[in-house]
């Protein structure tokens, strides 16, 4: 019970986020967004004629008025058909978000799990040369462009250049074995690059909760290294670790793969979402752009949930 | 921490003796930091580099059609030529300084305005103008990064700055986080309440007497925007977003996708040393700046 008054209390105060979020992003994207008058008239239109299409689509409307109307769909979730392809939005987005949780999924969490992996074998050695040999390379880890890796691994792994093992682009999974045939390259390269900051964050966090004081009394007990490092290190590293995570999850399913999508030719909703930019592909902002802040609030409210889950010290309240 | 305000803007000018002042510590301890001074002394190089194009003294050639395309490394072509005939090597340097122009802009403008809005939310923290920015803050959180530069770069028409825009409206946030923290920390302090008890004015609390002491937490945030700019404009400059006119590393990388294809790898590998050199000598700088100018840090080993 005190969980769902919980829930519903945080949903209420995510709607200033949501409302901040829906603006800018009709400001930018729609209000200031590209024109398509243009696109939707035949050569040489009349004066009456641009009037015409400009009422449809409703640019002859003041802004709140305009404004309105995209929250208006917001609420009743009705987002009609794409202006550039005709297709139902809804669908549109069915089709994608899977594929770019399938493309994301394996990265984020080999990514993170590394991370974690790493970093306690550095903070367990903390100082010794392991530990600055892993923080080197998470250094250079963070210093190699995204852009770079993907090229790179793309040459190295799926071109006659190199091992020639994978597909060059694409995404043309119909079984389990195509999936690892395509994901694999995408893979390799997102976790080489979210490996670095990924270390580097979790020793920070773990270094902070080896040298409090309780640690130390335990060790001086002679408690075993796996429980002490369980129990009495792990357990409390976990707030920044949940928070770290649960917070990079909306924007890798919507923008993480963005450049992935692009590059590898993978129809994934990061791609549809920015071809609608550029093409002012109205209804598929609004779609994304909504969801995306409902995600942020959830993600918000879950993340609250499990740090009760983790601590119970906090409070729900 | 609670030194005079003109003494802590200007470190260079200290005295050896005061030591005991974060800035004075800090270059003590920068100076040992042997990566830190590699890093540092290569950034240098970079930043001679680009200042020898700003000045026009070399990489004058970086748009002509010098030779044959994809010519191999040479004496009169150093790195090659690219898919259409270029100095590789000249584009390369040329680049350095587009990569300097988006790091400094991006990095000075989001660092004053994060440290603006920090300072303005933790000394007003508690009030609707820290309700405000934290909302303001939080939704930009919320806007996946790449689609906010695309929508604002389509929203300016094409302005070749609206790259910069974007990502200045969007890296402040961290950098105003932490100041707010330093400065409700720095409110309590006495020299802060003496200022309000002799009836100075909030905004000269905030501008002479607080902000100058959050300098250190601004000195390491720019270094980490002046990177994550330069790691940005990469990906932008390949989704079509990012440099308009000249060249940078990331054109050339992108430019170089179609010609690794046919196994032409010149483009590709001298523009992403020269990217990796420039990011990996600024964050060992960067990292070596914090440890020395976090007293926590200090602390801890």
């Amino acid at each position: 019970m005190e969980i769902l008054q919980f829930a519903l209390r945080k949903l209420i105060g995510g709607i200033p986020l949501i409302l901040g979020v829906t603006f800018i992003s009709f400001l930018l994207m729609v209000y200031f967004g590209p024109d398509q008058t243009f696109e939707l008239l035949g050569k040489n239109p009349t004066a009456d004629e641009i009037a015409e299409v400009r009422h449809q689509l409703g640019y002859d409307k003041s802004f709140v008025v305009r404004y309105g109307e995209f929250l208006k769909q917001l609420v009743t979730m009705d987002f009609g058909l794409s202006d550039s392809t005709g297709e139902p939005v809804s669908s549109m987005l069915g089709r994608t978000i899977p594929v770019s949780i399938a493309l994301v999924t394996p990265g984020f969490i080999l990514g993170n799990l590394l991370g974690v992996l790493l970093a306690l074998v550095a903070a367990y050695h903390r100082s010794g040369w392991i530990d600055k040999a892993i923080m080197g390379f998470a250094v250079v880890g963070m210093s190699v462009s995204f852009l770079i890796v993907i090229i790179a691994f793309q040459i190295l792994l799926s071109s006659s250049f190199g091992l020639n093992l994978f597909p060059v682009r694409g995404w043309n999974v119909n079984s389990v074995g195509d999936y690892v045939m395509y994901v694999t390259v995408p893979t390799l390269a997102s976790v080489f690059v979210a490996l670095g900051y990924n270390t580097r964050f979790y020793r920070a966090v773990l270094v902070e909760e080896m040298t409090r004081d309780h640690v130390r009394t335990a060790r001086a007990f002679g408690i075993s290294p796996m429980k002490l490092f369980y129990k009495h290190i792990l357990k409390n590293a976990l707030i920044p670790i949940i928070t770290r995570v649960m917070f990079s999850i909306p924007l890798v399913v919507v923008s993480g793969s963005l450049l992935i999508e692009s590059y590898f030719g993978i129809p994934g909703v990061g791609k549809i979402t920015f071809d609608a930019i550029t093409s002012g592909d109205q209804p598929v902002l609004k779609a994304v752009v909504s969801l995306t802040a409902i995600l942020f609030v959830l993600t918000l409210l879950i993340t609250d949930i499990l740090y009760r889950a983790v601590d119970p010290r906090v409070s729900l309240k | 921490m609670n030194a005079p305000a003109s003494s802590v803007t200007s470190p260079a000018s200290l005295p050896e003796e005061r030591h005991e002042s974060i800035w004075g510590k800090a270059l003590y301890k920068f100076r040992r930091d042997r990566t830190g001074m590699i890093g540092f002394t290569v950034v240098m190089i970079y930043f001679i580099a680009a200042l020898g194009v700003w000045l026009g003294i070399w990489g004058t050639h970086w748009s002509d059609v010098e030779g044959p395309k994809w010519s191999p490394m040479s004496s009169e072509f150093l790195f090659g030529t690219n898919i259409i005939g270029q100095d590789i090597f000249q584009r390369a340097i040329y680049s350095t300084k587009t990569a300097f122009e988006i790091g400094l802009v991006v990095a000075l403008l989001s660092t004053m305005f994060g440290a603006l809005m920090g300072s303005l939310a933790g000394f007003f923290s508690g009030t609707w103008i820290d309700e405000v920015i934290l909302w303001i803050k939080g939704v930009l959180d919320s806007i996946p990064f790449y689609l906010f530069v695309a929508a604002v770069a389509f929203a300016m028409k094409d302005n070749p700055y609206a790259m910069h825009v974007a990502m200045v409206s969007t890296f402040w946030t961290t950098t105003g986080r932490l100041v707010r923290g330093e400065v409700i920390k720095l409110r309590s302090f006495e020299f802060v309440e003496a200022a309000k008890a002799i009836g100075v004015p909030q905004i000269v609390i905030i501008f002479r007497h607080i902000l100058p002491n959050t300098f250190h937490i601004l000195l390491v945030q720019a270094t980490i925007v002046f990177v994550a700019a330069i790691k940005s404009e990469v990906i932008l400059s390949f989704l079509g977003l990012g440099v308009q006119d000249g060249v940078s590393w990331g054109l050339m990388i992108s430019e170089s996708t179609l010609e690794v294809l046919a196994g032409f790898f010149n483009n590709f590998i001298w523009a992403s040393v020269f990217l990796f050199g420039l990011v990996m000598a600024f964050n060992m700088f960067s990292d070596a700046l914090q440890d020395a100018l976090d007293p926590k840090k200090v602390a801890a080993e």
